[in-house]
C-alpha cells in the first residue's frame, strides 16, 4: 500500500535572528497525515532505503549525541518530519552548502509539525526541504528516486546563488571574528559590520581598493614601467629593428631571451628561451612576421607563482607546475602527454581534482607551447629530449612556507606601487626561497581582485587562512564593526520608548536610525512614515553608512514571521510578554510558548552588552539568566524582590523612591531626578508616559553609558523636539548639547 | 644652416626653470651667421610668417639664423595656443654654432615647433613657400591630442597654484603629486582614495538605487512590471506619474515619461516591450536635471543641464538653426571649450521626428526645438551654474549619496524643479551618481560663474599646509659628491627616515639597492621621487645630466655644492671654462625653494659666489673659521660650519654645536681634509633638515658602520702608512667611478691589482684596463679564478691590450692567481702609497688582505 503524500502547510524564510536559532533557517509546517501511526520502524525497509541513498545520514548525530545517532533513532523509530529535517540537511550538505542546525516539533494539532532547516540561501533551503519531502516519500513507498539528479540541481543552485567561495571564505572569516555581514547584491557584495562602521567587500577587492590602482594593474606596460621605477625586477624589454640589433640587445641584455611581437597575443610568433644568436636571428623572422615591432625580453627562468598581499603582508604564495615530457624516441607527443602526465593519480577531469588532465584538443595553450618547440600532437620526439607541455598550470600548490624575506619584501613593494590594498603578485623564479634577483626572477603580472581559490584549496600543502588576513585587514584587531543596536520588545509603550531611547543616543551625540510604529527615522529625520517593524524597512539602518547606532522597536510577530534583521544588539530591552494578535496561527498558545519566543530579544544581547528587564513583570524576571550580557533591572519600587536580589549581587537597577527616579548599583544609589520635576511631570501627564517607560529609557541610556546629566536633561527636553525637520533639529540638539555642557 | 641633437630638457635647467627644448644650429654662411648681411631675409620670412615677433638677441654678438629659429620655434607654439614665454639664443665658443633654447608646455610640441621653425627658415632662405596655417593646426592637433583634459589640467593647475609638484605618468590622464611617500595619484576626475568597489557600485543603477532609498535619500521607486495589468497596479503602488522603461534601453528608446492615465501607462508598457522584455516602471520626477558634484565630504558646485535646444525664428530651418548655433566660437569639437558643436546626427533626427518636425522643418518663431533627450555636454548641451542656489537639504543629499555609495569625487544627477527647495518638498530625487564625473560644466559652464574644483579636490587631497613634498637634497661639485651623499643619506636614514639615494653607483632606497651603474642623473632621481617608500631623497646631480634633460625636480629642500676648483671634463658640451662650470652647477643652487637651503663650500670662491642666486637661507661652510665669508656669514647670524680645535662646529648666532673630530671616524680623527669638508657639507645639510644634533653626532659616529655592512664596498685598509682600497668592480662604469673615487685621496705612487670576467666583451675587458692606464703608475694584472669560458691567458691578454699606450702607467706584472697577485702589489707598498684592490672571490679576499693588515698590528678597517 501506498501512503499519501506528506502535505506542506505553509513553509518561510525567516533572514535573521528567530524563534528557533540565531541564524536564518526555512520553518515549513507538513502535515504527515496517517504517517502519524507509521513511524520509521513500522515500515519495513523504509530505514534501509534511506541509508542506502543517503550514507552520510550515519555522521548525524541528533539527540543521541554521537555518530550514527540519526540511524539508530531511524532504526527505533522517528517520525516522518524528523527524517525529513535530517534528509534536508543532508542534501544541502551534499550540494556543498554545509549546514548543521534542524528541528522538529509537534504542533498542538495531531499529524501537524513544524519542520525547521538551517540554509545559507533561501532557495536552496526551499528546494532542500520539498526534495527531503520527496525522498522521505519514495522512501516509504519503496518508490524510485534520483538523488544525484537532486544533488545535482542543489549543486547548480548554490553556483548559482550563494556567494562565491573566495568572497564565502572572508565573509566566514568575518563570522568567526563575531563580525556581522549584509548580502547587498545577489551577487558577491557584501558588507561587514553595521552603520558607520561597515566595510565592504566584493570578492576580494575592498571598499579601500583604489580604482586608480586597478586601472594601473591592468594595463601591464605601465605597471612594468612602474615596477621597474622602484627597482622592482621586470622582464626588460626593448624594441629591436633587425635580427642584428635583437642578438645585440640579447647580448647586452643577458641571455637566454624571449622574442615576440610587441602586440602578441595567444603566443603566435613569440619563442622563448633563446640562448644563441642563431635561435635568436631566427626568431626574429618569425616575429616580425606577425606585422608589429619584434620586442626582445630577458626570458625568466622559473616557475609561475602566485603571492598574495593582502594590506602590505605576504599572507599566501601558491606555485604552478611546469608539466614536462621526456621522448622515448617511439611515442608520439599525444601518447606521452597520456603516459607521463594524466597517468598522475592527482588529475582528473572532473572537480574533485586538484589538478587537470591535459588534452591537447582542449588545450590551446599547449599546442602553442609545444609548436614553439618544433612539436606537433603527432611529432615523435627523440630519445630523453624533454618538451614544455605546460608552462604554469593550475596554482596548486601552497609554499607559503617557503618565501624568502627579500622576494615577500618586494612582492609588497609591488603592491605598493600599484596601490593595491590585496594583489595578486605573479612572479616567476626559480627558488622561491632564495633572494629575487640573484637568480633572474622577476614579477611578471600584478592581479587586482585576485583569486582566493588556489589558496583556499590547494591540490598541495595546507589551506591558507586569506578570508581572516582579509578581515584582520578591515578590522583593527579589536574591532567588530558594530555600531551600539537596542531592540526593544514589550507590550504598549515601546514605541515612545524607542523614540526616548533614539532621543537620548542623539543627544550623545550619534546619528542614531530608529525603526519603529510611526516609520523609520535616521538622524532625527522621518524618512518613512509607514510602521518600520519589519526585516526591510529595519535592515535600511544596518546598511545606512552615516548611522552610528540604532534602535529597533520589535514584535513577537516579526520574530516568529521573518526573524530579526540583526544577529546581535549591544542592549535588549524587554518590558512586557506582549500578547499580539495572530500568534494561535503560529501555534502559541501557551505563556511558555509565548516567553520562549521573547527572550529572543534577551538572548541576542552581546556578551560585552546588557540586558533591561522590567522586574515588575513575573514571568519575564527568570529570562535575566539567558542574557549573555549583564542586566539591570527596573521595577516601580525598590521593594520588588527581584531588584532587592539583584542589587544585593552588587548589580544594576532603576527604580523610583521617595518620589525620585533612583539609578542604583548594589547600595550605591544616584538621585537622578524627582518624578515631580516640571517637565518629566509634564511628559508623564500630556504624553501619557507611564513611570514604567520612563525607568526602562533611563535604564537602557545607562547600558548605553549616557551620562546620568545627559539622560536628565533629554528627557526634559523630550517632546520640545520639532518633528521631522533635520537642520532645525540639529540645530536646536547642538543647542541643548550646549546648554547641557554649560 | 644645420641642426644637430635636439632634445628636451624637461625640468630646470642652464636656460629657464621652465621646460625648454634645446637645439644646436650651425650657422653656415656669412649671411646666416649676420643677417643684417641679407636684408631681404628677414622680409621673407616676416612674409612667411608675420607673427614671428621681434629676433633679439641679449648678447653683443649680431643675430643669425638661430635666432630667427628661436623666434620662430617660440611664436609657432604661442599660436597654436601654448602657454610659453621663454626662448634664448646662446653662442658657442665654436665658430658658428649657436645653442637654442625654447620653452614647451608639451614636449612633443615643443619639438614640433623647432622642426617648423627650421622649415620656415630654410623656406625663407630658399624662397620656397611655407604652409603656416597648416604647421599652425597640426601643432594645435598635437597640443589638443596630449595636453592634460580640462578636468585634469584644473586639477594640476590647482596644485601648481599650492605649490605641489606634479608629474605626468601616462599620455593620458594619470598623474602623480607630490613625491615618495606623500605621493598621491589622481586620473582625471578620480582620487587614488576613490574606491573600485563605489565606482561598480555607481554603474549599477538599481543597486546604487537600493543603497541610497537605504539612507533615507529620495530616489525614483519602482519595481519590474509583467504586463499592463500590473504596470498599472504598479503605478498605483508608487503614485502618478510614472515613467516606463525597458530595462538596459539606449539613447531613450521605449521610454515614455510623465503617464498618468491607465491608458497612458498600459499603452506605455505596449510601447515598451517592443524594445525589451523586462519593462521597469518607476515614478515620474518632474523638473530638470541638475549636476551636482560632491568632494569628500563637501557639495562644490551644481549645475543645471540643458538638451541641446535651437529657437525658432520663423524663417529658418532647424539645420539652419543648429548652424547658427554652432557657429558660436565658444563650441567646439572636443571637450577643449566650454561648449561643444551640437551634433546633427541619426539621433537629433529621431528626436526631431519625436517632436513632430524633420530637419527641413522651419519651426515658428519662440518654439524650442530639442536636438537631444540627454543633457550631455559632449552633445551640445549647455550648463548653467547653480552651485548659490542648493538649498542645504539639498546639498545634504547630494552628499549622503556619495557617501553612501562610497565615491570621494561624485557628480550626482538630480531631477527637480528647483534645487532652491528640499527635494522632498517636491517630488525630485537623485536618478544617478557618477564616478570620475566630467568638471568641464563647472569649470567653465555656459551661463554663470565657473567654479574652481581643481582646488577642491587637491584640497581634499593635501589638507591645507601639506604640500606633497619630501625633503630632497641635491648634491653637485667637482669631488667628494659621492661621499656627502652617502653620508647625508646616513645621517637622515639614523634619524629613522627612509631615505632614497642616488650617486655614481646606484639607485638606493631604504639601504636596498634598486639600481646599479652611473645613477647621478635625472632618471634615476625621478624614479627615487616616484618611490612609495622614500621619505627623504638624496640625489648626486651630475652635471650630464643636467645638461642632457635639466633637474629631475622643479625645487629642491637643499643645495650643496662641495667644489668646483679646477673642474673636470671641461671642454664637453661648450662648458669650456671653470666659470661655464660654475653656472651650469649653480642650477642646483637657482632652484632651491625660498624656504630651502644652499649649502656652499666657502673655501672654493667659485662655490661660494653662487650664494647670491640662492633664492633661499646659504650655510656655508669651510675649514677655516677665519675664513673670510664664513667670518662675515657668521656675524650676520647666518648658518656656517667650521674646525676649530679639532672639532667642527656648527654655528647660528649665538647656538653653536661643536663635534670632536676623533668622533667622526670618516676623517680618521681628523687627518683627511677633504673628508672633513665632505662631513661638514652632510651636517649642514642634515642641519637644513632639522635633523636634531644628537642624531647628527650619533650618525657622523656611526657611519663607518655601513661600510663594514657592505663587504667589496671600498673598503679602505691602513698598510704600513700607505692605503689599501679594495672593491668588487668589474665593469668599465664601476672602474670609472672608483678611479674618480681614489683620486680624492692624495698618494705618492697609485698602483691597481685587476682581472677581468671572461664573460664581458672584448672591448669591455680592454676599456677596464684604459681607464686604470690613465690613472696608475703600477698595474698587477692577474688571472681570474673562473675563465668562464675563455682561453687560457686570454683575459690577460685583451687586459694588456687596453693598456697599450697608458699615458700613466709605467709597471705590469701579470700574475696567476688573486691572493698572490695582492701579496705583490701590497709588497711594493711604500708609506704615501695607495692601491687599490679589484677583488673577485670578496669574501676570501677581503680575509686575505684583513689578515696581512692584521699581522702589520695597525689595523684600521674604514671606509670613505
Amino acid at each position: 500500500m501506498a501512503f499519501k503524500d506528506i502535505e506542506f502547510l505553509q513553509m518561510r524564510y525567516l533572514r535573521g535572528p528567530n524563534f528557533w536559532t540565531y541564524r536564518p533557517v526555512i520553518e515549513a509546517w507538513v502535515d504527515i497525515g496517517e504517517l502519524e501511526q507509521f513511524p520509521s520502524d513500522k515500515i519495513p525497509g523504509f530505514a534501509q532505503r534511506l541509508e542506502k541513498w543517503l550514507p552520510g545520514l550515519i555522521e548525524h548525530r541528533c539527540g543521541v549525541g554521537e555518530r550514527g545517532g540519526f540511524v539508530e533513532r531511524l532504526k527505533t523509530g522517528t517520525w516522518p518530519a524528523h527524517i525529513m529535517e535530517h534528509v534536508a540537511i543532508e542534501l544541502q550538505t551534499l550540494a556543498g552548502m554545509a549546514v548543521g542546525f534542524g528541528k522538529a516539533r509537534e504542533t498542538s494539532s495531531s499529524g501537524i509539525y513544524k519542520v525547521v532547516v538551517r540554509t545559507r540561501q533561501e532557495q536552496v533551503g526551499r528546494e532542500s526541504l520539498k526534495e527531503a519531502k520527496n525522498l522521505v516519500m519514495a522512501a516509504i513507498n519503496d518508490s524510485a528516486y534520483d538523488v544525484s539528479a537532486t544533488v545535482n540541481t542543489l549543486k547548480a543552485m548554490v553556483d548559482d546563488l550563494c556567494l562565491g567561495p573566495s568572497t564565502a571564505c572572508i565573509v566566514d572569516a568575518a563570522s568567526d571574528r563575531k563580525i556581522p555581514s549584509i548580502r547587498l547584491t545577489d551577487g558577491n557584495l557584501v558588507q561587514l559590520g553595521y552603520g558607520a562602521l561597515q566595510r565592504r567587500i566584493w570578492t576580494a577587492e575592498t571598499d579601500r581598493t583604489s580604482a586608480i590602482a586597478e586601472s594601473i594593474s591592468s594595463d601591464k606596460d605601465l605597471t612594468k614601467q612602474l615596477l621597474s621605477q622602484c627597482g622592482v625586477p621586470i622582464p626588460e624589454g626593448q624594441i629591436v629593428h633587425s635580427p642584428e640589433e635583437a642578438w645585440e640587445v640579447a647580448q647586452s641584455m643577458g641571455l637566454p631571451v624571449v622574442i615576440k611581437p610587441s602586440d602578441g597575443n595567444h603566443g603566435r610568433g613569440v619563442a622563448l628561451d633563446l640562448n644563441s644568436a642563431q635561435e635568436i636571428k631566427a626568431a626574429f623572422r618569425v616575429a616580425e612576421v606577425e606585422g608589429s615591432d619584434v620586442i626582445v625580453e630577458r626570458f625568466i627562468k622559473g616557475e609561475e607563482h602566485r603571492v598574495l598581499v593582502v594590506g602590505n603582508k605576504v599572507v599566501a604564495v601558491a606555485k604552478g607546475e611546469t608539466a614536462t615530457i621526456t621522448g622515448d624516441g617511439k611515442s608520439t607527443v599525444e601518447e606521452l602527454i597520456e603516459s607521463q602526465i594524466n597517468s598522475d593519480p592527482r588529475r582528473g577531469e572532473e572537480e574533485g581534482f586538484p589538478l587537470d588532465t591535459i588534452r591537447l584538443s582542449e588545450h590551446q595553450h599547449a599546442v602553442l607551447e609545444l609548436q614553439r618547440q618544433g612539436l606537433e600532437p603527432t611529432s615523435i620526439p627523440a630519445k630523453d629530449r624533454v618538451a614544455i607541455v605546460q608552462r604554469n598550470g593550475n596554482m596548486s600548490y601552497d609554499v607559503t612556507d617557503l618565501i624568502h624575506p627579500d622576494i615577500e619584501q618586494i612582492a609588497t613593494l609591488a603592491a605598493r606601487v600599484v596601490g593595491l590594498d590585496i594583489a595578486g603578485i605573479d612572479l616567476v623564479v626559480e627558488d622561491i626561497s632564495k633572494p629575487l634577483a640573484p637568480q633572474g626572477g622577476a614579477i611578471v603580472e600584478v592581479n587586482a581582485g585576485p583569486g582566493l581559490l588556489m589558496h583556499i584549496k590547494p591540490a598541495v600543502g595546507s589551506p591558507r587562512p586569506v578570508g581572516r588576513a582579509i578581515v584582520d585587514h578591515l578590522f583593527g584587531h579589536s574591532d567588530s564593526g558594530r555600531i551600539p543596536l537596542v531592540g526593544i520588545l514589550g507590550d504598549q509603550q515601546t514605541g515612545i520608548l524607542s523614540k526616548l531611547v533614539a532621543w537620548l543616543l542623539h543627544l550623545s551625540g550619534r546619528r542614531t536610525g530608529l525603526a519603529c510604529s510611526e516609520g523609520l527615522y535616521m538622524n532625527q529625520r522621518k524618512v518613512q512614515s509607514e510602521d518600520a517593524r519589519n526585516f526591510d524597512l529595519s535592515e535600511r539602518i544596518l546598511i545606512n553608512r552615516a548611522l552610528d547606532a540604532a534602535v529597533f522597536e520589535t514584535t513577537i510577530l516579526q520574530i516568529l514571521n521573518e526573524g530579526l534583521p540583526y544577529d546581535r544588539c549591544q542592549v535588549g530591552i524587554l518590558t512586557n510578554l506582549p500578547k499580539e494578535a495572530g500568534l494561535e496561527d503560529h501555534d502559541i498558545k501557551t505563556t511558555d510558548q509565548l516567553l520562549s519566543v521573547a527572550r529572543t530579544q534577551i538572548d541576542l544581547v552581546l556578551p560585552q552588552g546588557v540586558g533591561v528587564i522590567n522586574a515588575d513583570v513575573g514571568e519575564i524576571v527568570g529570562l535575566s539568566e539567558l542574557c549573555d550580557g549583564e542586566v539591570i533591572l527596573y521595577a516601580e519600587s525598590p521593594s520588588n524582590a527581584s531588584i532587592k536580589e539583584h542589587l544585593s549581587q552588587g548589580r544594576r537597577s532603576v527604580y523610583c523612591k521617595d518620589g525620585h527616579l533612583v539609578m542604583a548599583r548594589g547600595d550605591q544609589e544616584t538621585l537622578l531626578f524627582p518624578l515631580d520635576f516640571k517637565p518629566i511631570a509634564k511628559l508623564i501627564k500630556d504624553e501619557g508616559l507611564e513611570t514604567s517607560t520612563l525607568l526602562a529609557a533611563v535604564a537602557a541610556a545607562w547600558a548605553l553609558d549616557i551620562a546620568p546629566l545627559l539622560i536628565r536633561a533629554g528627557l526634559k527636553n523630550f517632546g520640545q523636539q520639532v518633528a521631522n525637520h533635520a537642520s532645525l533639529l540639529s540645530e536646536k540638539s547642538s543647542q541643548i548639547t550646549k546648554s547641557i555642557k554649560n | 644652416m644645420d641642426v644637430s641633437r635636439i632634445r628636451a630638457l624637461r625640468g630646470p635647467n642652464l636656460w629657464t626653470r621652465n621646460t625648454a627644448v634645446e637645439a644646436l644650429v650651425m650657422c653656415e654662411s656669412e649671411e646666416e651667421k649676420d643677417l643684417s648681411i641679407d636684408p631681404q631675409f628677414e622680409i621673407k620670412l616676416r612674409n612667411l610668417f608675420p607673427g614671428i615677433g621681434p629676433l633679439r638677441t641679449d648678447q653683443k654678438s649680431k643675430i643669425t639664423i638661430a635666432h630667427a629659429i628661436e623666434s620662430a620655434a617660440l611664436h609657432l607654439q604661442i599660436e597654436a595656443g601654448c602657454p610659453v614665454t621663454f626662448s634664448r639664443t646662446t653662442k658657442t665658443p665654436e665658430d658658428g654654432f649657436y645653442q637654442v633654447a625654447v620653452e614647451y608646455s608639451v614636449e612633443e610640441v615643443g619639438k614640433m615647433a623647432i622642426n617648423f621653425a627650421i622649415d620656415l627658415c630654410n623656406s625663407a632662405l630658399k624662397n620656397e613657400d611655407f604652409e603656416l596655417d597648416r604647421a599652425v593646426i597640426k601643432l594645435r592637433d598635437l597640443d589638443e591630442d596630449l595636453r592634460l583634459g580640462p578636468s585634469t589640467g584644473s586639477i594640476v593647475d590647482a596644485a601648481l597654484s599650492r605649490g605641489i609638484p606634479f608629474r605626468r605618468l601616462t599620455e593620458g590622464s594619470l598623474v602623480l603629486f607630490g613625491w615618495g611617500s606623500k605621493q598621491r595619484k589622481i586620473q582625471a576626475a578620480e582620487m587614488d582614495s576613490t574606491s573600485a568597489i563605489a565606482e561598480s557600485i555607481a554603474q549599477d543603477k538599481e543597486l546604487t538605487k537600493k543603497l541610497l532609498h537605504a539612507a533615507g535619500v529620495p530616489v525614483p521607486m519602482g519595481r519590474p512590471v509583467a504586463d499592463p495589468e500590473d504596470a498599472w497596479l504598479a503605478a498605483n503602488e508608487i503614485g502618478l506619474p510614472v515613467v516606463i522603461k525597458p530595462r538596459d534601453g539606449n539613447q531613450g528608446k521605449g521610454v515614455a515619461v510623465n503617464l498618468k492615465t491607465k491608458e497612458e501607462v498600459m499603452q506605455g508598457f505596449v510601447n515598451a516591450s517592443r524594445f525589451s522584455d523586462e519593462i521597469l516602471l518607476e515614478s515620474f520626477l518632474p523638473g530638470s536635471d541638475y549636476r551636482l558634484l560632491v568632494v569628500g565630504n563637501k557639495l562644490i558646485a551644481a549645475a543645471r543641464r540643458e538638451p541641446p535646444t535651437v529657437i525658432g525664428d520663423g524663417k529658418s530651418t532647424i539645420f539652419e538653426l543648429v548652424e547658427k548655433v554652432n557657429s558660436d566660437p565658444k563650441r567646439g569639437d572636443g571637450h577643449a571649450t566650454s561648449l561643444t558643436k551640437i551634433k546633427f546626427d541619426d539621433i537629433a533626427k529621431a528626436r526631431l521626428i519625436e517632436q513632430g518636425f524633420s530637419d527641413s522643418s522651419i519651426p515658428s518663431k519662440g518654439t524650442r526645438v530639442s536636438l537631444r533627450n540627454n543633457a550631455n555636454l559632449s552633445t551640445g548641451g549647455t550648463a548653467t551654474d547653480v552651485t548659490d542656489d542648493v538649498h542645504p537639504e539639498v546639498a545634504a543629499r547630494a552628499i549622503s549619496a556619495a557617501q553612501t555609495v562610497g565615491l570621494d569625487i561624485c557628480g550626482v544627477d538630480i531631477v527637480c524643479e528647483t534645487v532652491l527647495q528640499p527635494l522632498e518638498d517636491q517630488r525630485g530625487g537623485v536618478v544617478e551618481v557618477n564616478a570620475a564625473p566630467g568638471l568641464r560644466m563647472h569649470l567653465t559652464p555656459s551661463f554663470g560663474k565657473g567654479r574652481d574644483v581643481g582646488e577642491a579636490v587637491i584640497n581634499n587631497m593635501f589638507p591645507p599646509g601639506q604640500d606633497g613634498r619630501i625633503p630632497v637634497i641635491a648634491v653637485t661639485g667637482t669631488n667628494g659628491k659621492t661621499t656627502t651623499v652617502r653620508l647625508t643619506a646616513h645621517l637622515l636614514r639614523t634619524h629613522g627616515l627612509r631615505v632614497g639615494m642616488t650617486n655614481t653607483d646606484g639607485v638606493y632606497v631604504n639601504e636596498r639597492q634598486i639600481d646599479s651603474g652611473d645613477c647621478s642623473g635625472p632618471r634615476s632621481a625621478r624614479n627615487v621621487l616616484m618611490h612609495p617608500d622614500v621619505d627623504a631623497a638624496v640625489l648626486e646631480t651630475a652635471r650630464g645630466g643636467m645638461l642632457r634633460e635639466g633637474l629631475a625636480f622643479d625645487r629642491c629642500s637643499v643645495a650643496v655644492v662641495t667644489n668646483i676648483g679646477m673642474g673636470d671634463h671641461l671642454g664637453l658640451n661648450y662648458i669650456t671654462t671653470v666659470e661655464d662650470l660654475a653656472v651650469l652647477k649653480r642650477v642646483i643652487v637657482q632652484n632651491v625653494a625660498a624656504s630651502g637651503m644652499a649649502v656652499l663650500n666657502a673655501a672654493d670662491p667659485m662655490v661660494a659666489a653662487m650664494a647670491q642666486n640662492c633664492p633661499g637661507q646659504v650655510t656655508f661652510f669651510a675649514l677655516d673659521p677665519h675664513h673670510p665669508v664664513i667670518a662675515t656669514h657668521r656675524a650676520q647670524g647666518k648658518r656656517v660650519v667650521f674646525v676649530e680645535d679639532d672639532q667642527m662646529v656648527a654655528m647660528q648666532g649665538k647656538m653653536s654645536v661643536r663635534i670632536p673630530l676623533s668622533e667622526v671616524p670618516l676623517t680618521r680623527r681628523g687627518a683627511i681634509g677633504f673628508q672633513i669638508e665632505n662631513a661638514m657639507a652632510s651636517v649642514a645639510a642634515a642641519w637644513a633638515t632639522n635633523i636634531p644634533w644628537e642624531v647628527i653626532i650619533k650618525g657622523l659616529s656611526s657611519f663607518i658602520s655601513d661600510a663594514v655592512a657592505v663587504p667589496g664596498r671600498f673598503n679602505v685598509f691602513d698598510y704600513k702608512g700607505a692605503t689599501v682600497i679594495a672593491d668588487y668592480g668589474h665593469n668599465p662604469d664601476a672602474i670609472k667611478a672608483l678611479v674618480q673615487a681614489v683620486s680624492n685621496i692624495p698618494a705618492t705612487k697609485r698602483s691597481v691589482v685587476i682581472s677581468g670576467a671572461g664573460d664581458r666583451r672584448d672591448e669591455d675587458i680592454r676599456e677596464q684596463t684604459r681607464i686604470i692606464g690613465e690613472a696608475f703608475d703600477e698595474v698587477v694584472l692577474y688571472q681570474d679564478a673562473c675563465q668562464r669560458g675563455r682561453e687560457d691567458g686570454e683575459v690577460i691578454g685583451l687586459l694588456r691590450q687596453g693598456l697599450e699606450g697608458a699615458r700613466r702607467t709605467q709597471h705590469i706584472e701579470e700574475i696567476r692567481g688573486e691572493f698572490i697577485a695582492i701579496d705583490c702589489a701590497m709588497d711594493r707598498l711604500k708609506p704615501g702609497d695607495l692601491c687599490l684592490v679589484l677583488i673577485d672571490q670578496v669574501g676570501e679576499a677581503l680575509e686575505h688582505i684583513t689578515k696581512r693588515v692584521k699581522k702589520e698590528d695597525h689595523a684600521v678597517l674604514s671606509t670613505l
